[in-house]
């Protein structure tokens, strides 16, 4: 596509611009502890430190002082039947340090999920209940529908 | 529940019939229509519904992750994707923002995954990666068409990276994608050196001859299966009507293949009926 191919770039051109761009970028939580104000991000491997950088501040609008990245090799597993190899792919992981000022903390998604768990068991126990009654008032009829009687 | 429903079903009205360049331009942050336009009026109860999906600038690095209130949930309701009609009607400027609403949306979904996976939870509808990349997909076929037509309208090209057919060291055909070189043709040896590749020798005829039966037998097999399986559905059938089986198989000699010995069934022939 015109928009993916980009011309060779020489010096003295005009600078080349990224319309349409399609990087990804997923912010991961740190696996060493780090200084609050630095993120840890996995990012497309053809990524730059300028694209990182670029792309938080323009986008997402997150002011950037630093840009550190290295390449994490993807896992080899050998396949426990046939014996062949497999791996995961390599992906960039970039360390974002923010100004002093700014902080982040890597949220906690599944606080809730126990309560979230304990509710959606309790509303399965009482349409469990619902069905067992039932059918235990059609125990003499079976076939008759719901809505047979009151 | 009615005042909720009510609530919804009136947010539903508003985006479907709103444009997005209302919704840009206005005030608001910038919403993500049929994410959220067909939602609500689905779901009115209990269901997680990952609503609108906003980018305020405020919000920073948090719009890496996905509504505080579904954290939690084991399912989020979400609308399709982006059609490319719908998109055939935005104007540059809106599809420039929508892309962006989507690369955002699509980080959003990336980041909640890796996380799910590491803490050994479910990620709740997976298929919401696939729906953003399918709307990008078709976003960038609509850019594309629109680079085509102004191409072709002011140089008469399509703009389009040229390709050729060519045929690489194994004596096979392929597009090869021309790209941009410093040095002209003549004087880059390396190019000329790389493009230089015969496929001579003893090895890639052989290969070819193979290769090449091997495309024949599976053409072969092919008409033999087909013309197997009108026999057989002839002499199991006699009076099948043979115009649908005309239409069905169309390479095969139908007219001919019923005066065949297998198309005909384990019955006495009537005579002089």
């Amino acid at each position: 596509m015109s928009t993916r191919w980009y011309p060779i770039y020489q010096r003295g051109n005009p600078q080349l611009r990224v319309f349409l761009p399609n990087f990804w970028m997923k912010l991961v939580r740190p696996t060493e502890e780090q200084p609050p104000n630095v993120v840890t991000f996995a990012v497309s491997t053809e990524m730059t430190k300028h694209d990182v950088k670029n792309y938080l501040e323009k986008i997402y609008k997150v002011p950037v002082v630093e840009v550190r990245t290295r390449i994490a090799l993807g896992d080899t597993k050998r396949d426990q039947t046939y014996g062949y190899i497999t791996k995961n792919d390599d992906v960039k992981i970039a360390y974002v340090t923010m100004p002093k000022t700014e902080a982040f903390k890597f949220p906690d998604l599944f606080e809730k999920k126990a309560e979230q768990l304990e509710k959606d068991e309790k509303s399965m126990d009482d349409s469990k209940e619902g069905f067992r009654k039932f059918l235990e008032r059609n125990k003499k009829r079976p076939g008759t529908p719901g809505w047979f009687s009151i | 529940m009615s005042s909720t429903l009510m609530k919804c079903l009136s947010l539903a009205n508003t985006l479907r019939t709103a444009t997005l360049r209302s919704l840009l331009t206005s005030q608001q942050k910038p919403t993500l229509a049929p994410w959220g336009a067909v939602v609500p009026a689905l779901a009115s109860h209990v269901q997680a519904v990952s609503g609108i999906h906003t980018s305020a600038a405020s919000l920073g690095l948090m719009e890496f992750f996905d509504d505080p209130k579904v954290w939690s949930e084991n399912e989020v309701k979400v609308g399709r994707a982006w059609k490319p009609d719908e998109l055939r009607i935005k104007s540059n400027k809106e599809l420039h923002q929508l892309w962006y609403i989507l690369l955002k949306e699509r980080n959003m979904l990336l980041t909640m995954e890796h996380e799910c996976n590491d803490k050994m939870e479910v990620f709740p509808n997976p298929e919401r990666i696939d729906k953003v990349k399918i709307s990008m997909e078709n976003l960038e076929t609509v850019v594309r068409e629109r680079n085509k037509a102004y191409h072709l309208l002011e140089t008469g090209e399509t703009g389009e990276r040229p390709q050729r057919l060519v045929h690489n060291c194994f004596g096979l055909r392929y597009m090869y994608k021309s790209c941009e070189h410093v040095l002209p043709p003549f004087m880059n040896i390396k190019w000329i050196k790389s493009r230089n590749v015969g496929f001579g020798g003893r090895a890639v005829r052989k290969f070819l001859l193979q290769y090449r039966e091997k495309l024949y037998n599976e053409k072969r097999k092919a008409k033999n299966r087909s013309r197997n399986e009108v026999m057989m559905i002839l002499r199991r059938n006699p009076d099948f009507d043979l115009e649908v089986l005309r239409r069905q198989f169309p390479q095969v000699n139908i007219d001919k293949l019923r005066n065949e010995d297998k198309a005909r069934g384990h019955y006495v022939p009537k005579i002089g009926v």
